[in-house]
């Protein structure tokens, strides 16, 4: 893509062309030019693939704009949205002032066991969903909302399924999972306990590191290590090792 | 009887805004367009960053074939249609190419009907160009005055006069000003 021979005037001739901007007569002759010689051909597909590189970048990062209203529309799991539309620079001081008195204060005589579970908890990525399953059509569809981030969705599709399949682990489990991502650890615990009842559970171990996790955020600290000390994940051990410090 | 797909003629003010790069027009058919598609790649095993990249891909690719007249749309809905079949195949691509054991079975893909001819009717990899590529990268990473500049002309699409009164210059220095950001857009692209 060399521009290099194609001065200014030049350029600009092409462009025109390329603009659909030459006269009858111009056009002709221009037309001819690319039939007849083929380094011209050539300059004027290079400033082709430049100005439609051009075009095509600015729109790709125009789409990444587009994109963030989306994210905005769609479902918002129960977190607040702060949208800050003007600055009102008195007030964001007092409140920084504030987040950093209560910060401070917080820090040093606050919660340890929030801080850790804060420290340690993300949500299970979930299962890979596939399309054509018929049989667990309605697990999989929750699964969809659930990595969505509608845990609100999910869960309530699932308890349905519960109901008919009151012993499935995996339900028991998602169900427990997606609650506790929904920062529900008090209805989480239960359906934990549920999933973690069964030692053949593929999920074993992550029931109990999650159900670890939920009686931390409980502050229920005995049944927290209890519930760490019977998980292999090695999340569960790093916990543990800074639960007992 | 109210038409519920008005046809497009091709001088209809919807297809020109869409070649016109016309903001408005573009970012509701990206936005209206995109839930389906996050659906279906989240049912097939992808994420939603994966959904979001081969979203933008084959939006990129509907809107070159639409400026370049290969595909001119009858109605509005065709679209819709169009750009979620191009988005759901490059997703299948990617499926099949990466081997996705667990989840796919290849007998499973059968139902999605991909027949040769299908592919052939509808160009995807317009932007597979490697010098297209090289020429993006570059506008890309050309510096904040040039890449404005530039942006305005051929994005934008706005007139000379108004990009010279934007930079408070004439149209001659604003003519030279487009040409000598073209060079360096130029020597960047060369030197990848």
């Amino acid at each position: 893509m060399d521009l290099q021979n194609t001065s200014q005037e030049e350029f600009e001739y092409i462009e025109k062309y390329l603009n659909g901007g030459l006269e009858h007569s111009d056009l002709v002759k221009f037309e001819q030019q690319l039939e007849n010689n083929s380094d011209f051909k050539s300059k004027v597909e290079n400033v082709k693939t430049i100005l439609t590189g051009i075009e095509t970048q600015a729109l790709k990062e125009q789409l990444n704009v587009f994109h963030k209203d989306i994210d905005v529309i769609s479902i918002q799991p129960e977190t607040e949205t702060t949208k800050v539309r003007t600055l009102n620079w008195k007030r964001l001081l007092v409140a920084a002032a504030l987040i950093i008195a209560v910060g401070s204060f917080w820090y040093t005589n606050g919660n340890s066991n929030e801080r850790l579970y804060a420290q340690y908890f993300s949500p299970d990525p979930g299962l890979p969903t596939t399309m054509s399953t018929t049989d667990d059509y309605e697990f999989y569809d929750a699964m969809v909302n659930y990595k969505q981030g509608d845990y609100k969705t999910a869960i309530s599709k699932w308890e349905i399924l519960q109901k008919s399949k009151p012993n499935s682990d995996t339900l028991n489990y998602f169900i427990g999972v997606a609650h506790l991502a929904n920062k529900n650890e008090k209805r989480a615990i239960p359906f934990l306990e549920d999933a973690s009842k069964n030692s053949e559970f593929a999920l074993i171990n992550d029931a109990y590191y999650y159900l670890g996790l939920a009686y931390l955020k409980a502050e229920n600290i005995d049944k927290a290590i209890a519930s760490l000390q019977k998980s292999s994940a090695e999340n569960s051990k790093a916990l543990l090792s800074d639960l007992n410090d | 009887m109210q038409e519920k797909n008005p046809t497009l003629s091709s001088n209809n003010s919807f297809l020109e805004a869409v070649k016109n790069n016309n903001p408005q027009v573009l970012k509701n058919l990206y936005v209206s367009n995109y839930p389906k598609i996050e659906i279906f790649v989240l049912r097939n095993s992808g994420s939603k960053d994966q959904a979001k990249d081969i979203y933008q891909d084959a939006f990129l690719a509907v809107w070159q074939n639409i400026k370049q007249d290969k595909f001119v749309p009858q109605t509005e809905s065709s679209i819709n249609g169009y750009i979620y079949t191009i988005a759901k195949n490059k997703w299948l691509d990617v499926l099949r190419s990466q081997g996705y054991k667990k989840t796919i079975v290849t007998s499973q893909l059968g139902h999605f009907e991909i027949k040769d001819e299908e592919n052939n009717d509808i160009d995807d990899d317009i932007l597979k160009d490697k010098r297209l590529e090289d020429v993006m990268l570059a506008f890309k990473n050309l510096g904040d005055a040039c890449k404005s500049l530039l942006r305005m002309f051929y994005f934008e699409k706005k007139s000379m006069n108004l990009i010279a009164e934007e930079l408070a210059l004439d149209s001659a220095s604003t003519r030279n000003k487009k040409y000598r950001c073209m060079q360096k857009l130029r020597e960047i692209a060369l030197k990848n």
